[in-house]
């Protein structure tokens, strides 16, 4: 149950950007979320609804957008999305074998967890230079 | 009227998309590699050890603490929910140790790390065990400076605990797989369970232990590089 710690972050993070965006509303924050994070979206939303409840993000939606895992062969170059044993499992199980050449392949992406966008509402256009 | 269009003729102002880019990990990874710096400047060696509740986490630590602390200035690092019980438990080596109780959380992060190193005398010390919370998922998400992770596992917990939790092996460069003694009891194969940790990250090492027994604990520390300084 980490999502709730997550959610702690993405709430803390998103209320920092309005404060210096002046936003009195934040009505979607945007994620991209790599399947090889070990999160359930769905308690993540969760947690999310309860934390933003009585702060200027109740109501909002976060949508996730999941990403591929994706691999590299640090002696091939052979690079793909991650193959997995068994797809019919919830979760795959990827092989971080390269097919080709039998070395163990680095992770490239579909690890990340980022907030991309947050739709809010603000009194003039956002101060893109100010966000970092 | 639709939700969307009144927030968009509110006096308030208008609705705008903000693009950014923040990482919500970034902050514990920050953390985190603050935290290798400072142990590597110290010359001091850690050791992440997960693995779900019961596989024998604290068991093995104690039987690594018992054979290395002739050689070596050890302390170590107990995460749990609540509870002193791991930490009276090491102390019986003889050996400094920190509880951290992490309340409701299902895992160490890098800032508890960094609060139990404050209260350490790193320059007294060449190894730290750090056992994470019993928990085959989250901490995976947390990385906490640590030089090595070692994952332990146990026959008991069923023929299933690898392909389950994949991301946890990954991570990890040893991997013990514990009990092996009750093997033929559970009616689990431990070879199985070592296929299985090959095929998702060929460079882990996996060793067979029984730390009742007292076998494969050598092993382990050789693996880890424990044993060397």
């Amino acid at each position: 149950m980490h999502e709730y710690s997550i959610a702690t972050s993405i709430v803390e993070a998103v209320l920092d950007l309005a404060k210096r965006q002046n936003s009195s509303r934040v009505v979607e924050v945007k994620m991209s979320i790599g399947k090889l994070r070990v999160l359930s979206v769905d308690q993540l939303r969760f947690s999310y609804e309860i934390l933003s409840k009585g702060t200027i993000l109740e109501g909002s939606r976060l949508t996730v957008q999941e990403t591929s895992g994706w691999v590299r062969c640090p002696r091939c170059g052979y690079a793909n999305k991650i193959e997995t044993d068994d797809e019919s499992f919830h979760f795959g199980i990827p092989s971080m074998i390269c097919p080709t050449c039998g070395t163990n392949l680095s992770i490239e992406g579909g690890d990340e967890c980022v907030i991309t966008k947050v739709r809010m509402l603000i009194p003039t256009a956002p101060k893109q230079g100010s966000v970092d | 009227m639709k939700k969307i269009a009144d927030v968009v003729t509110s006096s308030e102002g208008e609705v705008f998309d903000v693009e950014l880019e923040v990482d919500i990990l970034k902050e514990n990874q920050r953390l985190a590699d603050e935290n290798k710096r400072r142990l590597n400047s110290k010359g001091v060696h850690a050791i992440d050890v997960m693995g779900s509740v019961g596989s024998g986490k604290t068991s093995l630590i104690k039987a690594m603490v018992s054979r290395l602390k002739k050689n070596a200035r050890i302390a170590v690092i107990e995460g749990d929910v609540t509870t002193t019980i791991d930490s009276d438990l090491i102390a019986e080596e003889g050996v400094p140790t920190v509880q951290v109780n992490t309340g409701k959380e299902c895992h160490l992060d890098a800032n508890l790390i960094k609060k139990a190193l404050d209260r350490m005398s790193l320059d007294t010390l060449d190894l730290i065990f750090i056992e994470n919370v019993g928990n085959l998922i989250c901490p995976s998400e947390f990385p906490l400076g640590s030089e090595k992770r070692l994952v332990v596992i146990s026959v008991t917990e069923g023929p299933y605990m690898v392909v389950k939790h994949p991301m946890m092996f990954l991570g990890a460069q040893v991997v013990a797989i514990n009990k092996v003694e009750l093997a033929p009891a559970m009616g689990v194969d431990p070879r199985k369970l070592a296929d299985d940790v090959a095929k998702l990250n060929p460079n882990a090492v996996t060793i067979y232990t029984s730390c009742r027994e007292g076998t494969g604990i050598d092993d382990v520390i050789r693996s880890l590089g424990a044993g060397a300084k």
